[in-house]
């Protein structure tokens, strides 16, 4: 059981899980400027960080998976996105050989901008059409800049859902050895 | 230096496909994918339900903090509008009493007749693109997908998602909303005009003479009504307002949920009533469709009736109903704010002011009213 609740899988679930509840009761009434910030798209970005590109791809993917679930919108939809998202900040991360948190946050931000601009684009693509409007900027900057603050929060907590330690973390990526 | 390897790539592909599989089947409405989201539901909503206590007085003071100068003037606006309402609303009740008997008179489903449940707005959507709402009723007061949510105003939305407590309503403002509707152009109303005449009936053999008081309610015979035109004079029974179908006690905030069915009026002591279907007014029909949070929704593909005339700013937009139409007939869903014009044979495209406020809702009710095409017997 020990080993279970252990594994990096399951302890992304249950903070999955966790978020998923703030993001849909909490932060449904705090929203900033009108806008709700996206936990579980932050979460995927900074897993991707910390985990590399396969961990970020597969963190986006499940976590995306269960925030569909609990949405209207198509089943995969933000899967997708969440998983690009991680991707993308997991192959920045085998780019560098240092990050430091303020670039971390930076990344974050950016990254969570472009996703939230690309969720618009595939609903698009696949049918969802009126999500591509003018309120798409304030959204994405809206969405980019509460992320790349709740970065500093969350990058402790994807290391502890991978189950990284001190010597992995300080240690060059895993990518450059391949 | 090779920094992905066939593999790796290979893995993100592969959730990709699984990605575009998985909305490929939802867009199709595959019974797997909705098998998932409620066993995905039911694990989900202990989780949500203990955060959602954990949290709320956090929300409560975020809402205090940020939105306390904007309620403070709310309130004191709904006051003011409260004290002007108050006058109109028995007026208003007596006025669907007689519309409700109207109705019933020539065998028209009304509003009336369909049961609803009464629920509270508990939670709003989590995305930034969907316009949804979660309700604190579900399938274990009778809720089923696709039946209409209302409100005071008028229409709200539909069921989208239903579990045994809880259901998810899709507003009408959202992308994904759709239903068919009225559109019918507000003319000059003239308020139907109620006088009290005594006649006195003499009889001639007999020494006893018999007083007879009536209440008459006149509406006009020329000029197009909201209900159309009527060429009768309409003779009603004294108009007496019953409310004893409606318990407002149960429809206060303390008794959530309990199901609310508001009896139709009784025809058996009805007057004789003639009304010609013939002058009745036209009505455009169309499709309306949200358009999400930040344009207003429209009304288009609208039917060519010559007898109709054009469509002037101001018209009343309504549910149509038919068996297929997830929505009865007759629920208010707004007014026309603005007629764009199209050229070729697409038609003109209505922008429609929605009479609900969508942004505060707070108490709902939901039709338990499903079309005769779904009924589920």
């Amino acid at each position: 059981m020990i080993n279970l609740l252990n594994r990096p899988v399951t302890r992304l679930f249950l903070v999955g899980l966790l978020l998923l509840g703030v993001q849909t009761t909490l932060l449904t009434e705090m929203k900033f400027f009108g806008i709700i910030a996206q936990l579980l798209l932050a979460l995927s970005i900074t897993t991707g960080l910390v985990g590399g590109s396969e961990s970020g791809a597969l963190a986006g993917f499940v976590l995306g998976l269960m925030f569909d679930l609990v949405l209207t919108s198509p089943l995969g939809l933000s899967a997708l996105v969440y998983a690009c998202a991680g991707w993308g900040a997991g192959y920045f991360h085998s780019r560098t050989l240092a990050n430091p948190r303020w670039l971390d946050c930076l990344v974050t931000g950016i990254l969570s901008g472009v996703a939230t601009f690309a969720l618009a684009v595939v609903a698009n693509v696949i049918g969802v059409e009126g999500w591509l409007s003018g309120r798409i900027i304030k959204v994405i900057i809206v969405v980019a800049c509460v992320n790349a603050f709740s970065a500093f929060v969350f990058i402790p907590i994807s290391r502890w859902c991978l189950a990284i330690r001190r010597e992995q973390r300080i240690s060059p990526p895993v990518e450059l050895f391949l | 230096m090779p920094v992905y390897s066939v593999s790796r790539r290979r893995s993100i592909a592969i959730l990709a496909l699984t990605s575009l599989l998985l909305m490929t089947l939802d867009l199709q409405g595959n019974s797997i994918v909705g098998g998932v989201k409620r066993v995905f539901g039911a694990i989900f909503e202990p989780v949500q339900s203990s955060v959602r206590v954990v949290t709320r007085p956090i929300e409560n003071a975020w809402n205090g903090i940020t939105n306390y100068g904007e309620l403070e003037a709310e309130n004191q606006r709904l006051q003011d509008q409260l004290d002007q309402q108050e006058g109109s609303f028995i007026a208003a009740l007596a006025t669907v009493r007689d519309a409700q008997e109207l109705l019933a008179l020539n065998g028209i489903d009304n509003l009336a007749d369909i049961s609803s449940v009464t629920a509270q707005v508990i939670g709003d959507s989590a995305s930034n693109f969907s316009q949804t709402v979660e309700i604190n009723q579900g399938s274990k007061r009778g809720l089923r997908v696709g039946m209409p949510v209302v409100n005071a105003a008028g229409l709200v939305g539909k069921i989208t998602w239903v579990e045994e407590n809880r259901a998810i309503v899709l507003l009408a403002n959202d992308v994904l909303f759709g239903a068919p509707v009225q559109v019918v152009n507000q003319a000059e109303v003239v308020a139907p005009t109620t006088s009290t005449t005594t006649s006195t009936t003499s009889s001639t053999t007999t020494t006893s003479s018999t007083t007879t008081t009536t209440s008459t309610t006149t509406i006009p015979v020329t000029g197009t009504t909201l209900f159309g035109t009527v060429t009768s004079t309409l003779v009603a029974s004294p108009t007496t307002v019953d409310f004893s179908g409606i318990d407002f006690d149960r429809l206060s905030t303390t008794t959530i949920g309990t199901i609310v069915t508001i009896a139709p009026g009784s025809t058996s002591a009805g007057p004789s009533t003639t009304i010609d279907i013939n002058n009745l007014s036209a009505a455009e029909t169309g499709i309306f469709r949200g358009r999400g949070l930040d344009a207003a929704p429209i009304v288009e593909f609208i039917d060519q009736n010559s007898r109709f005339g054009e469509v002037r700013v101001g018209a009343l937009i309504f549910t149509s109903g038919g068996s297929s139409s997830l929505a009865p007939r007759g629920i208010v869903i707004g007014r026309v704010i603005k007629i764009v014009e199209r050229t070729g044979t697409s038609g003109a495209v209505l922008e429609v002011r929605l009479s609900a406020r969508l942004q505060s809702l707070n108490f709902v009710r939901v039709l338990l009213y499903q079309p005769v095409a779904t009924a589920i017997p």
